[in-house]
This record gives C-alpha cells, structure tokens and sequence, in this order.
C-alpha cells in the first residue's frame, strides 16, 4: 500500500486537530495560516451567533409568541442562516482539507509550502476563482437566497389569514401541493391555464421562430435590391418598446372601434371578428401579436448565421444538382439550429412566462364560464392574480414552484441535446 | 473519510443544540399596550398622491396646539400597505395612514391596522353609511376623509339636463341621441358600475345582517340580481351599447368615446371629472336617474379613511390627530383644496357642497349607494361576478345560468382561499 511509504503520521493527526480550524495547521508549523484560520473560526461564531441561533431557531418554529415573532422576517433569517452555515461548512472542510494535505507532504518528507508560496500559488492557480469570487458571492444572495425563500414559502400557509403580525405563519408540508390536484376549484383551473400555457408557447414561439428564419433567408438572397431598408423595416418591431405595441394593438384590436375591425377587414367585405370577447379570437391575436413582436430578434440572429456559411457549400450544392428547397433543407436551416438553437429554447421558456403580452393585451380575459382564470390567462398571470388579488402568498408560490420544474426540466433536456452547449472545449 | 464525515457533522449538531434555545426575552409583548403613552415627538403620516396640500393646513394647527411634529409623505394609497407591510415590523412605518375602505376587512384580519376608541358623539358627525364602510367585525377601524361614488354625467351639448329615469334614457338613445353617436354608455361588465343596478332591482353581494356581512349567503342570484342582469344585457342586446364597451378595457374606451365628444352621457365616479373638463367638455353632473322598477341605482359608496397603524408605538396620539383631520373644520378646509367630499352631515348641507352641481350630485347619490362590502371575501367576487354580466351581455349565457355559475364560482373560492383554519 502506499501509505507504507510515508514516514509518520502527520496528516491524520493535522486533519483531527483542524476540527478546530488552525490547530492543524499551527501543528503543520504554518504559524500565519494557523493564525488566520483560528481568527476566522473564532470571528465567524461571534459575528454570526446570534444569526444562527435566531435563524435556526425562527426557520424551525416559525415564531411562537405574539406579537414579539414575525414568522414571514424569521424564515427570512433562517434561510440566510442556511447560506451562512453553508458558507461556514465550505470553510470548514477546507480547512481539514488543507491540514490532511500538509500533513501528508511532511509525511512524505517535502517542506510545507510557506505562506509567500501559498500565495503565488493562489495567485497563479487560483486567479479565476478570485475574480469569479465576488460575483458568485453576491449571485448566491440575489438568486440562490430569493429562489430559497420562494420554494420554502410554499411548504407554509402564508395567505390572509395566516399572515404577521395578526397570526403566526405555519409549515404545512406538501398541502398546497395536494390541494392543487384535489381540490376541484384549484384543479379545474390548474389544468385549463397549464394546457393553455402549453398550447400557447408552442405556437407563439414557433410561429416567430419560422418567421424571423423565413424573412433572414428573403433579405439574404444575393440579387435582392434595397436590402438596407427592407432590414430596417422589419427589425421596427422589434425597436419600438413592447409594452407601447401592445397596447395600441389592444386598442387596434377592439371589437367595435378598432381599426382592424373597422378599416382592414371591412375593406376586404369581411364581418366585425370578436377579437376581445371571443377566447378563440383572443387567443388567434395573441399568438399573432407575439409572432410580429418576436420575429425580429430571431431574424437578426439568423442573418448573423447566414453570414457566415461559406459559399462552397451552396456551390457544391449546385455542382451536385441541388434544387433551391434541397439547398436550405440541407445547407441553410441545419446550419442555423445547429447554432441558435440555445437562444430559440430560450425564446420557448421566455413565452412560457411573457406575462406582458397576455396582461396589457386583454388581461387574461374574456371571461370563461367555470373558472375563475381568464380564457388567455396563462400560469404567471394567474400566479399574479393569485398573489395580488386574493393574497394566497403559498399557494402562489406553489404554483411558481411547479411552474419552475416544468422550464428547469424543458430547459435541462433541450441544452443537454444542443451541440453548441457540448462542445466547450473547442 | 468516514471520520472526516463525523468530524464535519460535529459543528451542525452543534447548531442544532444551540437552536433549541431561540430569543431570550419570553417577556411577553414587547409593545407598550396597557402602560402609559408619552407624548411622541412625531408622528409619520402617509397621505395620498397629490393631496397634501390639503392636509398641511391642520397639520399645522395640530402641532401648534399639542406641540407634536406631523412628518407626511405622499405615496399612492395601495402603495402604503405594501410599505407598511415591510416598514412595520422594523418600526419605520407610519403611525397613520390612508386607505380604501374595501381593504379595511384584509388588513384588519392581517393585523396591520388596529382598531380606535373613538366615542359616538365623534362618530355620529359622520354620515352612517361611512362609518359602517369603515367597521370590520364590530370594530371601526378608522374615520372616513372622503366618499366617492358613480353619478350621471352628461355633455351639456348634447343634454340639455339630467334625465329622472333611465326610461328616459332609454328612449334618448333609441332615439335622437341629442345629436351624439351613442346617447349613454356605462361599463356594466364591470361589476362595481353593475352592481348598482343589480343592487337597485333587489339583488345583493352578501346579506347585511344589521351591519355584519353574512359571505355565506349570496344574493347574486335572487330575483332582483337577474332582473338587473337582464336589464344591462338589454341595453348590449339591443345595440344600445356597442361590443367594443365589453370587458376590462371598457372603463377606458368609454372616456376615450366621451372626450371625443361621442357619448352624450356617461355613469362614471368624480377621479373622472378633471380629465373631461380637460378634454373640452361642457360636463354636467346629477345623481343616477331612477331604474323602471322605481327604485333608485344603488351604487357602491368607496370611503377613504384615515387608519391607525397596529405598528405604532402611539396610537393613542395617532387617534387624536385621525379625530383632529377629520373633524368639520379641517375636513371643510381638505374639501376646499382637494374637492373631495367628506361625508360629514353638517358639510353636506352646507353650502360649499349644497351649491356645488357636481359635489352635490356625489353626496346625494351617496345617501342612496350602499358601501362596498369590506369583507376580505369580496376579492372573490369582482372576477367572476364582471364575467357573468360579460357573458350574458354577449349572449354566450343567459343571465340567469351566468350569475348561478359565477355564484358557484365565487362559494368555491371563498371555502378555498377564505376560510380562517
């Protein structure tokens, strides 16, 4: 074995004594570390004492006493609790890590590197992680902390009536989970918004996908004149605010008013649709007013893409026979998946949440009878109706939850499979 | 490395040992309830946008005669729970602040404002219906600083006066129209403009026990509540109001429709009179002409109130100054800078309102609405009860299965999002 060839027993010894941080590497004879080490230890249980002990405490009971406990501010303080236990146990393990490692180099007769070596050494190897550092300590505060709370959140009964500083907030387990499935008032429209979600990202998304590809490949033909102001024309969708396009399509899209009704179709002898009353109607404009406002990012994308297929290729192509369909078929769109495709799923998971165009469109509506979600309301925009109207905070963040694990898992499966995520070393 | 796992254990153990112990004061409320109040320095209050100025004056005077600073900020009004909600606990909020009195129910069961003492011969200056707007399970909650409800408004050039009945109405826009487009429009999908013709027919939201609320039993679907829902589907049936005033862009259609001098007449709320005025039109207002049946329209009466903070640490001095700013005196000078209307009696005679066409119009259509349920359970009714009257009005349901369904509807949701476990 090898541990035959080391010469004692160092490291065990260092590792058992850095159970409390420094010892180890006082006994490895790095006085300034050890030091170091032993001061963090020590600062890190005053400064964070009391955190720990209020926040483990207050995530744990969620308050017992009124009006002294705020259950919603001690759940606060429990899970940046976790973060800082988090932190503390990384620091911990290192620090048996590093003891162990020194140990083992004087076991096997080295010198331990001195503290002006342990430093170059960071600086050489470690300097990603040094610039990294910083920003990933503020993103775990900004994402990890808020993501935290929210999925928390929904194990509790926070609504109106389970709400500081009147009552004291309750963990409940997976109730607002089973609720969902179960209870009729909350299944029955679970189950329409999601299949409409569904429905609508497909369609939306696709439809502005093949859209933008669509017009990238028009303008990109070579003996096509007035290119630079056809580009312009088309990227003015997207350059004009989406909020502000929105609602003057609300306004365009009136079932009695509107100029789509009154002026475009009644020119061509066509009957007043309701646009605004009719769930299927709404729906139709919806995806159409996602599609103009979309396309032209896609299509922008693509003509950068198309750029850069090298001509060979289509004269190849054209060596070969190729037909003009055989050339896209085969050259162009494989050319543009391959390479957009991360950006196109995220335009999948970016419509599955646009709560813009749904709300300031016709605010979930119209109305459908049996449920209390509009007939385009789609899942945020309930979440938001939920939150905001009838403050089931949990329940809400139930919903987020189960929403969340629907894109995680899209978003998961779809970035594995794409090439221009696999092929990082290149 | 399994002793590696057992050392690495050790301090979350340790943890948890040290969590059994949690706060150390067990002294019980940690708020002065019950010892004597000392003066404050200060006291915080939130007022509305834009309405300060009409505040200042007794603000003054309160810190002349007590020796209290007032400190106020402006913050729109559901801004302030929000900020209350979060400033509370940390004792930065305000020690009063200003709300719709339909959310009284929610923060009252939230526990962010907290009930006054305030004796009957305070109450009794104000109208009735605003105090009980303002009472949430038997307790008030705050002393109302304004009301506000829909009344008639007309052009003038196309109207020459408020018509008495809405057979009258009626007959104007079926026929001439006085010139106009559309001779009347209102948006009743909208359930707090439809109620009041609801309500007017015999229907209620939820049955007024001598001034509780009883959520349990729904009158959306009495007798009276479909003869008002036949009635408004009437008007969109007949063409009276166009497709285009249906759903949750009506509100805003219709302003835009009478600012471009289209509608002769129009029921919406006085936060829609400047706006006309500005548009050019020669407005007139009158309370609601009487419903066929004879009855008056029965509006939704909004209340604004001032309301105590549960937070503040002196509530006592926060009663006095809410008592302070809405007594007859600064409540006439608030009406005076502000133009809303205080419901207090003695203001309503007086001629400042009495001879005011459009003020007038407001406190008298007042007297005959019936304020906005307060309940928190009432959230579950604005959305289904609008889509009823939506669907009835384009015909997709009769009226009669559209309120059962969205009565359904709304008894669902109040077992599921309202009851108090």
């Amino acid at each position: 074995m090898e541990a035959l060839a080391y010469q004692s027993n160092h490291r065990k010894t260092a590792a058992l004594l850095s159970i409390i941080p420094g010892i180890g590497q006082l006994y490895n004879k790095q006085r300034i570390k050890g030091a170091i080490f032993l001061i963090l230890a020590a600062s890190y249980f005053i400064v964070f004492g009391n955190l720990l002990n209020m926040g483990l405490w207050g995530f744990f009971t969620l308050g017992t006493e009124l009006p002294r406990d705020h259950s919603i501010i001690l759940l606060v303080q429990g899970v940046i609790a976790f973060i800082v236990i988090g932190f503390g146990i990384v620091f911990y393990v290192f620090n048996i890590y590093d003891a162990f490692q020194n140990g083992k180099k004087r076991d096997q007769g080295f010198a331990v590197t001195s503290i002006k070596e342990q430093y170059q050494n960071v600086i050489d190897k470690g300097f990603p992680y040094l610039l990294a550092g910083p920003g990933f300590f503020i993103l775990i505060f900004v994402v990890v902390f808020p993501i935290l709370f929210m999925v928390f959140l929904s194990f509790t009964n926070y609504d109106l009536y389970h709400s500081p500083p009147a009552r004291l907030v309750d963990w409940v387990g997976i109730q607002n989970f089973t609720e969902m499935f179960t209870m009729d008032i909350w299944r029955n429209t679970f189950v329409s918004v999601f299949a409409w979600t569904i429905i609508w990202t497909f369609t939306a998304t696709t439809l502005q996908v093949a859209a933008g590809i669509f017009l990238a490949v028009i303008i990109n033909q070579k003996d096509l004149k007035f290119k630079g102001i056809i580009r312009t024309l088309l990227i003015l969708p997207w350059a004009v605010p989406a909020f502000v396009s929105i609602l003057v399509f609300s306004g365009m899209f009136n079932d009695s008013f509107g100029a789509i009704n009154n002026d475009i179709l009644a020119a061509f002898g066509i009957d007043p649709i309701p646009w605004l009353t009719d769930p299927q109607w709404t729906k139709v404009a919806i995806i159409f007013i996602q599609t103009w406002l979309g396309f032209p990012f896609i299509m922008a994308m693509t003509t950068g893409v198309l750029q850069s297929i090298p001509e060979e290729l289509y004269e190849a192509a054209t060596v070969d026979g190729a037909t003009v369909w055989d050339k896209f078929k085969s050259i162009t769109l494989p050319m543009i998946l391959a390479a957009t495709a991360p950006i196109i799923i995220t335009q999948y998971t970016f419509n599955f949440n646009n709560f813009n165009v749904i709300y300031l469109f016709n605010e979930g509506g119209p109305a459908v009878a049996g449920q209390s979600a509009g007939g385009t309301d789609i899942l945020i925009s309930w979440i938001y109706n939920l939150t905001m109207t009838s403050a089931q905070y949990s329940k809400a963040a139930a919903v987020t939850v189960l929403l969340s694990v629907v894109i995680v898992t899209v978003a998961l499966i779809n970035f594995k499979r794409t090439k221009a995520f696999k092929e990082e070393g290149m | 490395m399994k002793k590696l796992m057992a050392y690495m254990l050790t301090p979350v153990l340790a943890f948890g040992v040290l969590s059994a112990c949690g706060p150390k004061d067990t002294s019980g409320g940690s708020n002065n309830q019950g010892k004597a109040e000392g003066k404050p320095d200060k006291l915080v209050v939130w007022e509305d946008t834009d309405k300060s100025v009409g505040l200042e004056p007794a603000a003054k005077s309160f810190e002349k005669k007590y020796g209290i600073k007032i400190q106020f900020k402006e913050m729109p009004m559901l801004d302030q729970q929000d900020k209350l909600r979060l400033d509370g606990p940390t004792h930065k909020g305000a020690d009063v602040i200003t709300t719709p009195h339909d959310r009284v129910g929610p923060l009252a069961t939230e526990g962010l404002i907290a009930p006054l003492n305030v004796s009957d011969d305070i109450t009794s200056q104000y109208t009735d219906s605003s105090i009980s707007a303002l009472t949430f399970k038997g307790k008030l909650y705050g002393l109302p600083k304004s009301t506000e409800t829909p009344v008639f408004i007309y052009n003038k050039k196309y109207m020459k006066q408020a018509p008495a009945t809405f057979d009258d109405v009626y007959t104007f826009s079926k026929g001439g129209k006085g010139g106009a487009p559309y001779g009347f429009l209102a948006n009743w999908t909208d359930f707090y403009f439809a109620h009041g013709i609801l309500s007017g027919f015999g229907g209620y939201v939820f049955k007024d026990n001598n001034g509780t609320l009883d959520t349990k039993n729904l009158g959306l679907t009495n007798n009276g509540s479909l003869e008002g829902a036949d009635y408004i589907s009437k008007w969109y049936k007949e063409g009276l109001f166009p497709k285009g005033i249906i759903g949750k862009k009506a509100g805003q259609t219709i302003d835009g429709l009478f600012n471009e001098k289209k509608v002769a007449s129009v029921m919406n709320g006085p936060w829609s009179f400047q706006g006309y005025k500005d548009a050019g039109i020669d407005i007139g207002v009158a309370p609601m002409p009487k419903l066929p049946n004879g009855e008056y329209v029965k509006t939704f009466i909004g209340v604004k109130g001032w309301n105590v903070s549960a937070y503040s640490e002196h509530k006592k001095w926060a009663q006095k100054f809410v008592e302070w700013i809405t007594n007859e005196e600064n409540a006439k000078i608030r009406y005076e800078k502000t133009q809303e209307i205080p419901p207090i009696k003695a203001l309503m005679k007086d001629p400042i309102i009495a001879d005011n066409e459009a003020a007038k119009a407001v406190a008298l259509q007042s007297e005959r609405g019936v304020p906005m349920p307060n309940v928190p359970e009432m959230a579950e009714v604005w959305v289904p009860a609008g889509n009823a009257l939506q669907l009835a009005a384009t015909g997709k349901q009769d009226s009669k299965k559209a309120l059962e369904d969205a009565s359904k509807t709304i008894e669902q949701n109040i077992k599921a999002k309202h009851t108090d476990k």
